[in-house]
């Protein structure tokens, strides 16, 4: 595996009333999207700032491309950075709040005219960013995130507020960006909008690491195979033995973890027991994330 | 490590940030209208003056008024972007804080002695045609260069010490209100409420009308109001950069 790219070590970071991450060690290697996900609150944005340098750790360090981000030489044209969409003057056009990020790192002007056009906001170029929506904010964003055409990227929320073509826009532009060889960073509080986007995880709840694993793992983890049987007791009893997890389903099918559908089949034929149904069951990954998750909840709703 | 990124880029887009705002130029069209229009008037209003300097310093009258428009195009170099949030972005493209804050300040001071060359030729040229002195007023002579200098340097003190209280408090409001008692109420409050003290202070803050004629201030020498200017302007700044590369964003 290539060398990582950003590095989080033993980061903690208190605000005065909270700890907002604590002790968070992981890090983020090129060529795939990395999810950053938990629930509101969790940290995943604390710890984007304090590896940007916006925030100071309260103790820990972080580096991006083996320094500190304050030393890189070329900020823009290693990092890009989308932390929110309303980072811009109201009163500044798109171009001229773009034409200022490229000039403090040394871009040519057509950078800006280039990456306008690759967020779809080419129209409004010259258009006064107070009457953008929060879309077009994730857009002027990511086209400040992609001026210095940058080997890594940190996304916080970036679907935030899209409408659906945008959602799609930006879940190929992320895929295309990390198979080009790129490290890419992304966050959201939303499993969903990870599913067909991340390669691996990076959960966090209360500012914690919950889990760091490749994305098919995590549903490895979580899936099972519901097997159907006019024999259920014998069946169960086998599955047992071969060291499965039971759970009996209210349709009288089994809900078994532990193995997957080939070797349940052959315990079955083994067993002599007749089965009816045999489907592997793949746990959404909402599913999978809610279980990990579950417990670290920071704002939850009132019972239901 | 290579040095990265010239100071002249950030120059550069610094630049671009200020001009690109419309506050900017309302305060730019303010300046202007107010310095030029009360050194016209008061050229006119005064048919005679004994020595050149005089006439000029006379014209200069609207420098008091209008450096409030300076303090607030530097004040609001920084709080714009703080409150706007554009910051994020700004220091996320340009991570050394110091280094950023210090090009924006170049950038402020040289828009500001600008304005102030600008608008000091034109009162010059007020006092030239309005104004009757023997001899004449003479753009060359010494005592009329040093007096139209002193306000152009302190227009642009006005403007760092505007970016410095920014940075202090992170307030547009908070950093006018301060600027504007500093360099406009509390000297003349301070000079006519009489003790000693008082007297002592007044002529400490930092005014922008320096010299002899200080504006209903505590007049000084000249070299003494430069100097309080810019320790004023100096001391902001520093406690402000100070704070701007500590502080979380």
């Amino acid at each position: 595996m290539l060398s990582p790219v950003i590095e989080v070590e033993a980061l903690t970071k208190a605000y005065r009333s909270k700890v907002a991450v604590s002790d968070l060690t992981v890090t983020v290697h090129p060529g795939r999207v990395t999810g950053f996900l938990g629930p509101n609150g969790s940290g995943k944005t604390t710890t984007m700032r304090c590896v940007l340098g916006l925030a100071r750790p309260t103790s820990g360090t972080t580096r991006v491309l083996g320094r500190p981000y304050r030393e890189l030489a070329h900020p823009m044209r290693r990092v890009g950075a989308l932390i929110d969409p309303r980072a811009r003057h109201p009163g500044r056009t798109a171009a001229a709040h773009l034409l200022a990020l490229a000039q403090s790192n040394g871009l040519p002007a057509s950078r800006v005219d280039d990456v306008l056009d690759q967020v779809g906001l080419g129209e409004v170029a010259h258009d006064r960013v107070r009457g953008f929506s929060l879309g077009m904010g994730q857009r002027l964003g990511i086209a400040a995130a992609l001026l210095g055409d940058p080997d890594v990227l940190l996304l916080d929320e970036p679907v935030n507020g899209l409408d659906p073509e945008g959602i799609r826009w930006v879940r190929e532009l992320l895929r295309d960006l990390a198979d080009e060889g790129r490290t890419v960073l992304v966050s959201s509080h939303l499993m969903s909008e990870m599913e067909d986007t991340a390669d691996h995880l990076v959960v966090l709840g209360r500012g914690r690491l919950l889990a760091d694993v490749p994305m098919a793992d995590l549903l490895g983890a979580h899936s099972a195979v519901r097997v159907r049987s006019p024999q259920a007791p014998l069946l169960a009893a086998a599955l047992q033995r071969a060291g499965a997890t039971i759970e009996l389903q209210i349709d009288g099918s089994l809900r078994v973890e532990g193995l997957d559908p080939d070797q349940v089949g052959d315990v079955a034929y083994l067993a002599g027991v007749r089965v009816h149904e045999l489907t592997p069951v793949t746990a959404s990954l909402e599913t999978a994330y809610l279980t990990l998750t579950g417990d670290e909840v920071e704002y939850r709703t009132a019972a239901r | 490590m290579s040095r990265g990124v010239p100071f002249s880029a950030v120059l550069r887009s610094e630049w671009t940030r200020l001009s690109s705002l419309r506050s900017t130029w309302w305060a730019t069209a303010v300046f202007v209208v107010v310095v030029g229009a009360a050194g016209a008037l008061a050229a006119a209003g005064t048919d005679t003056a004994e020595r050149a300097e005089v006439a000029v310093q006379t014209a200069l009258i609207g420098f008091g008024f209008g450096q409030l428009a300076l303090l607030v195009i530097g004040v609001l170099a920084v709080t714009a972007e703080l409150a706007s949030g554009s910051a994020l972005a700004t220091l996320v493209a340009v991570p050394r804080r110091t280094r950023l804050l210090l090009a924006r300040t170049v950038v402020v001071a040289a828009w500001c002695l600008l304005l102030g060359i600008a608008l000091a030729a034109a009162c010059l040229l007020a006092a030239r045609t309005l104004t009757a002195v023997p001899g004449g007023v003479d753009p060359t002579d010494p005592e009329v260069l040093r007096t139209l200098g002193l306000q152009v340097g302190a227009a642009a003190l006005v403007g760092v010490l505007g970016v410095g209280l920014g940075a202090v408090l992170r307030s547009t409001a908070g950093a006018v209100g301060l600027g504007t008692a500093l360099v406009f109420v509390l000297p003349p409050v301070l000079a006519l409420s009489g003790p000693r003290w008082a007297e002592r202070l007044s002529a400490a803050l930092p005014m922008l009308r320096v010299g002899q004629d200080a504006f209903f201030s505590v007049p000084t020498s000249w070299p003494v109001g430069m100097g309080v200017v810019a320790a004023w302007a100096a001391g902001a700044w520093v406690v402000g950069a100070v704070l701007h590369e500590r502080r979380d964003v």
